[in-house]
């Protein structure tokens, strides 16, 4: 038993490495093209404003912009949205996925 | 050099002074609340893996001066791994501002890996006092035990709250081959006398 606790661990660590995604960060990838053709983060910042959306930060990852806030429903929860378009890709709160585009 | 390096709240300022240049960014406003929470967590897991990692490094090193010293200084290491949870926690709760939304998440994988850390992390920060381990006695080794599953949960807690694997496993991979690498090495160490 003594041993069997660490062994448990070190087992889970390192059997869990395979199941980690070759590309390791976000959660979801855009494929949107040169960023000279992205809209504003600004943009879609006004955008969720209007649509009822509080915004707290917002940043780029996978290649999408990533926008924390809270959703016109009341969840406070991380977005994705694809740069050219700004369409909605994915929202998840703190890793429980609460919504997904199909294809994404 | 060597008296400062060895004195105790010298440890114990160096083991701080993360959280004091986080703070101290924090409150002159160039961190915000939500951004304090990654820093924070970060110190914390940090220092439980490097409390876990020393006995294994000893059983595979054998004794060493460096790896002596900080055993010496492990509760401490631990003690320190806690109280940057606390401060995780409170950046969480001071960001979250409202019950309403901490309760709306707290079943989500992210989070409850999150507080269950933390509870598991609680009864061994408490017991870190020389008192207990003389009233504990055998119990206190099997109690502080715990910190197995609590750093589970901490790799999960990260992965999940993160989106993202590399931070996570570039702490944990190395924590998890030394275990590995002591339960493989553990039939020959016990053929010589134990050193330490």
């Amino acid at each position: 038993m003594r041993k069997l606790i660490p062994l448990a661990l070190a087992a889970a660590i390192v059997a869990g490495l395979p199941s980690a995604p070759a590309s390791a960060t976000g959660a979801i990838k855009c494929k949107a093209g040169p960023q000279a053709g992205w809209k504003s983060q600004d943009v879609l910042k006004a955008k969720l404003v209007k649509e009822g959306w509080t915004v707290r930060k917002s940043k780029v990852d996978g290649g999408c912009y990533e926008v924390y806030g809270t959703t016109p429903e009341g969840d406070r929860v991380e977005a994705y949205f694809h740069p050219v378009s700004l369409e909605k890709l994915y929202v998840a709160r703190r890793g429980e996925v609460l919504f997904r585009k199909p294809g994404y | 050099m060597r008296t400062i390096l060895n004195n105790k709240p010298a440890f114990w300022l160096l083991l701080s002074l993360p959280a004091i240049l986080l703070v101290s960014g924090w409150r002159q406003g160039r961190i915000d609340s939500m951004d304090m929470l990654h820093p924070t967590g970060e110190w914390s897991a940090r220092l439980m893996i490097l409390a876990m990692v020393l006995s294994p490094l000893l059983s595979i090193l054998g004794p060493k001066r460096w790896l002596n010293w900080l055993v010496v200084r492990r509760r401490a290491i631990g003690v320190a791994a806690f109280s940057y949870a606390m401060l995780h926690l409170l950046f969480y709760l001071i960001d979250m501002g409202n019950l309403d939304d901490i309760l709306a998440e707290w079943l989500a994988p992210g989070i409850w890996t999150g507080w269950a850390a933390f509870a598991l992390m609680l009864p061994l920060a408490l017991t870190s006092n020389d008192a207990s381990v003389r009233r504990l006695r055998a119990a206190w080794k099997r109690l502080q035990r715990l910190v197995y599953p609590a750093a589970l949960l901490t790799l999960l807690h990260w992965i999940w709250v993160h989106n993202s694997y590399a931070g996570a496993l570039a702490h944990f991979v190395p924590l998890g081959l030394l275990l590995l690498a002591r339960f493989i090495k553990k039939p020959l160490s016990q053929m010589k006398p134990q050193g330490v």
